[in-house]
């Protein structure tokens, strides 16, 4: 009854001239629905901008202010805020701002570096699992289950203190090779519940190759929860960096992240308490802006979820 | 819109329901929705009035407007509910409290999800009784189980202390009846109760919710967007189409002689016995968009008989004795009846196109 | 239910012994002899012997995980587990001094987690976009943004050295001996309070989310149209559902709840499990650093077993 047909009697009820006639309200496309439910997050759409801030400005300043984040100059020492230095210079008469737009550059970097890791690891073991079945999913998932049941944190600490402690890469790796279960779980999931759906048993039906279906069909649908894990992702990966710094295990000074100089900070709490202030504030921005936009995404890609209410 | 005030019900004696002009609103972002848009009917004591129309016609709001059950951003922005003469918009929360599950039950179209999932059977119907009937948890237990009896759930001890799960959709929804009944209610509201049925468990539960009306002797909305359901059961019919009554009458009228082109659409969408068509008629087109509703007819866009003057709203008249239209043909349905635009040009463009037609 | 139980006792005994292989190849095959450390200090030739002797150093890798898989569950021998690097003592005589207060501080975190984030999350969701709705999930989102180690110190530095109002580590004063409840509850309150804001963060929005899913159903407007008062549908009718999903969150926490224990141990220099393996860590003593990722994951594992069992409890649709 509520298909549209247009019977033959159907004609002569709209008059071509009569404009109000014709229903003008838009029809909405899938991406025309996303977009219009995230742009009615707010918190979300402040923090797509404020994240596009902090990449930006992780990625001009340091280039801009060459090696002023990691040199030290005695005359400099404790100088206070100038032009140049905002933020005025540390015990070591180094430039803090630069050395905190450093700092924001590494552990951005390292947080997209290990989220690529973990959602390119978890896509394709997922995928695998998902596609395959049998067996292999089997196997597949009780491995997932037993990195599960490992406490993740203290497996990244294990692995960054036996193989190198300092090197940015090595936590990068640590990170991405114990996160990415979730990622597997994810992709997986949308497998088993499309390999079975219609559109893609009609896919198949249609002669289209497993290549085809798994690229086409089935990715783009695991693609809306893999964002928002990979969103969430780079807030948690931030703070794994910061958390391996604070225990000794992280990115070695003289380089800059926002987990050294943090704890760095600590050890001048009371004569520079607002040391601790600024690569704090600007972690928390990180994390705020990924999670609360991760939170975003999630409502809006979410289809069962309604613009106005019922 | 200068309409003849639809007095149907004969007499206001023995009047257990009457609502007037009700509006309930919803605001959304693209602006508001306005399910319900000047509602009235009447239901007498013991009475069943069938409320048929598609989905999203605002059956289902109107109903939840009566139990004042709107939640955000919905509102009942205009109109009046009066049962035996009070009236329910102004009530206060507790006197509305007071009067669900008791003076005016509801059930609703999805018995799988409609009881809760924790608590058992009989605790959800001794619950509803305790509340109302200020009787010991003992004796509101007994009652939920005659109750279940009394639906015709077999075993209806055992059945007492199972949770929903563990019942059919059709038992589930004959739970929902007895929960529904268990207060003796002179209001019975039926949203869709068999919709989510198989066929054989939907004349099952109507055969039912016939007898409990017949011994209880309580009045029913029933609301549905099935014809046949309603023939079945109702004595008066009201149609609803976006939000407004279109045709209003008593059961046998409607079947037999519908006015609005929209009610003859539902007619003919159902097959019928004895009937040899070759196949089902379907209304064209779909239900206009409630932000962005036409001008004039809401109908008019789907309307086999859609004329010039439909571009102005037309009034819901007597067209029949006891039989309310909200359209512009006359009576017998083959010209524009009143109004400030008719005149002999539209009436014979009218005519002319329906002469076309058929 | 005992068979239940049961069966999924057994069904992680696998997953239990694929950990144990797990975890003795992330400590086995890092980079380096676990000796190496010991060459060339003061440390015998002949004691460096002993050491590859005892921990079977020399044999072959599937010998030595053989091994360890057959001695591991053998706990009631006190070297089941080997004989810390640093100390000397058996693996099991140290974690058994070291489980108690981790476990008391996650413990009391634990439970004062759900006493408050629950009501938090009933309030957010029964009046969702209110004032308090709001300021509870800012103040929410900003205690899941911040890094433990980074509140521990923050707390410690205000309420430790600032104001002096609680110690600033450990679990007794100094120069105390036997077991002290009130000195040791008032070591607790830092790091419980540490531990306990980040995890209510996170718990209060879940059940948020959860209370407002549960709100939409059916059920609940069936309830309403039954004539019950707000408060009974919302406490009685809709909690009862919501909380179904917060006895898997008590699982799902574990893990986290272990690295902030291990995080915030060492903050206040708690002498917990996470206090001593961060520790071990740092003097490549692997027997202990092998033993903390067992007992860590038996925990989540064991987690995991009693949010299952209390499932079945909380939901009759679950059958067992």
């Amino acid at each position: 009854m509520e298909r549209a047909e247009q019977g033959p009697r159907a004609a002569h009820a709209v008059s071509q001239t009569d404009v109000d006639e014709v229903d003008l309200t838009p029809v909405r496309t899938y991406w025309q629905l996303v977009r219009q439910r995230f742009l009615q997050h707010q918190l979300a759409v402040i923090a797509l901008i404020v994240l596009i801030v902090l990449v930006a400005a992780a990625i001009i300043i340091p280039w801009v202010s060459g090696t002023a984040g990691t040199r030290t100059d005695l005359k400099l020492i404790n100088k206070p805020p100038s032009l140049t230095a905002p933020l005025g210079y540390d015990e070591l008469g180094i430039n803090t701002f630069a050395r905190l737009m450093g700092a924001l550059q590494t552990s951005l970097l390292v947080a997209f570096s290990a989220v690529i890791i973990i959602v390119s690891l978890g896509t394709v073991i997922g995928a695998i699992a998902g596609y395959a079945g049998g067996w292999l999913d089997n196997a597949l998932m009780r491995f997932v289950d037993i990195i599960l049941s490992l406490p993740s944190f203290f497996l990244i600490v294990m692995l960054v203190a036996f193989f190198q402690t300092g090197n940015m890469w090595v936590v990068v790796f640590a990170i991405g090779l114990t996160g990415w279960t979730t990622a597997a779980r994810l992709v997986r999931a949308e497998f088993l519940s499309l390999r079975t759906s219609d559109y893609v048993q009609a896919a198949q039906a249609l002669g289209a190759s497993d290549r085809r279906i798994v690229v086409r069909h089935i990715l783009p649908g695991a693609l809306a929860p893999l964002v928002v894990a990979a969103t969430l992702g780079i807030a948690d990966s931030v703070v794994v960096e910061a958390t391996l710094s604070f225990l000794g295990f992280g990115i070695m000074p003289p380089a800059a992240s926002l987990g050294n100089m943090l704890t760095k900070a600590q050890d001048y709490v009371f004569r520079s308490p607002i040391m601790i202030w600024y690569p704090g504030l600007v972690l928390i921005a990180v994390v705020l802006a990924a999670s609360f936009l991760g939170d975003g995404l999630r409502d809006a890609l979410d289809p069962r979820q309604r613009i106005e209410a019922k | 819109m200068t309409s003849l005030t639809p007095t149907l019900s004969a007499s206001s004696n023995g009047t257990l329901l009457e609502v007037k002009n009700l509006r309930t609103h919803f605001r959304t972002r693209d602006g508001v929705v306005k399910a319900v848009d000047g509602v009235s009917f009447s239901i007498p004591d013991g009475k069943t009035l069938g409320v048929v129309g598609e989905s999203g016609c605002g059956k289902s709001i109107t109903a939840l407007s009566i139990m004042r059950l709107i939640e955000r951003p919905g509102r009942i922005v205009e109109g009046e509910i009066s049962l035996s003469g009070k009236n329910l918009v102004t009530a206060t929360d507790e006197e509305i409290r007071d009067i669900r599950g008791n003076a005016i039950s509801m059930i609703f179209q999805e018995p799988m999800t409609s009881l809760n999932p924790v608590f058992t059977c009989g605790d959800q119907i001794a619950e509803t009784v305790a509340l109302h009937a200020h009787v010991s948890d003992k004796e509101a237990m007994e009652r939920a189980i005659e109750m279940l009896d009394a639906v015709g759930i077999p075993d209806a001890r055992r059945r007492a202390s199972e949770y929903p799960h563990q019942l059919s959709g059709g038992m589930r929804q004959r739970v929902m009846i007895a929960m529904a009944l268990s207060t003796n209610p002179s209001l019975l509201i039926a949203d869709e109760p068999t919709t989510a049925l198989d066929v054989t468990i939907q004349a099952q539960i109507l055969e039912l919710m016939k007898a409990l009306r017949d011994r209880n002797k309580m009045a029913i909305m029933l609301i549905t967007h099935d014809l046949g359901v309603v023939a079945e059961m109702a004595d008066e019919i009201v149609v609803m189409y976006a939000g407004k009554v279109v045709e209003k009458s008593d059961a046998i009228t409607v079947y037999e002689r519908p006015h609005h082109p929209y009610s003859k659409g539902l007619l003919a969408s159902i097959p019928r016995l004895g009937e040899h068509r070759k196949r089902l008629e379907v209304i064209s087109g779909v239900v206009p968009n409630p932000l962005n509703l036409p001008e004039g007819c809401l109908f008019k866009r789907r309307c086999p008989y859609a004329m010039p003057i439909c571009d102005t709203a037309p009034p819901l008249q007597q067209v029949a004795p006891n039989q309310l239209s909200r359209c512009w043909l006359t009576p017998d349905g083959s010209a524009p009846a009143v109004g400030p635009d008719a005149s002999g040009d539209i009436a014979l463009d009218a005519a002319a196109k329906l002469s076309v037609e058929s | 239910m005992a068979a239940y139980i049961l069966r999924r006792v057994l069904q992680a005994i696998p997953i239990v012994i694929g950990v144990a292989v797990v975890a003795f190849f992330i400590v086995r095959l890092a980079p380096g002899s676990p000796v190496d450390k010991f060459r060339g200090g003061r440390v015998s030739p002949a004691v460096i012997e002993n050491i590859i002797k005892l921990y079977q150093l020399d044999q072959p890798l599937p010998n030595q995980l053989w091994s360890w898989i057959t001695t591991f569950p053998q706990v009631w021998r006190p070297d089941a587990w080997g004989y810390s690097f640093t100390d000397g003592k058996p693996v099991l005589y140290d974690l058994g001094n070291k489980i108690p207060p981790t476990l008391l501080l996650m413990g009391t975190s634990l439970v004062l987690t759900a006493i408050i984030s629950i009501p938090l999350g009933i309030l957010g969701a029964v009046k969702q976009y209110s004032r308090s709705d709001k300021v509870i999930t800012i103040l929410a989102t900003i205690g899941y943004a911040m890094p433990t180690f980074w509140l521990g110190f923050m707390l410690r530095t205000v309420f430790g050295a600032n104001l002096k109002w609680f110690p600033l580590f450990g679990a007794q004063t100094l120069g105390q001996s036997g077991l002290n409840v009130p000195d040791l509850l008032w070591h607790l309150v830092l790091p419980v309070t540490t531990l306990t804001i980040v995890a209510v963060a996170g718990w209060s929005r879940y059940m948020r989310s959860s209370m407002l899913e549960v709100l939409r159903q059916d059920y609940v407007r069936t309830a309403r149209a039954k004539g019950l008062s707000n408060n009974r549908v919302v406490y009685r009718h809709a909690l009862r559902n919501a909380l179904i999903p917060i006895v898997t969150l008590f699982g799902l926490s574990i893990p986290a709840l272990l690295s902030g224990a291990a995080v915030t141990e060492s903050v206040y220099s708690w002498p917990g499990l996470g206090y001593l393996a961060v520790d071990a860590v740092r003097t490549r003593d692997y027997p202990i650093v092998l033993a903390f990722v067992m007992i860590g994951a038996i925990m989540v594992i064991l987690g995991n077993l009693i949010a299952d069992i209390l499932y079945a409890f909380v939901d009759p649709r679950i059958k067992y």
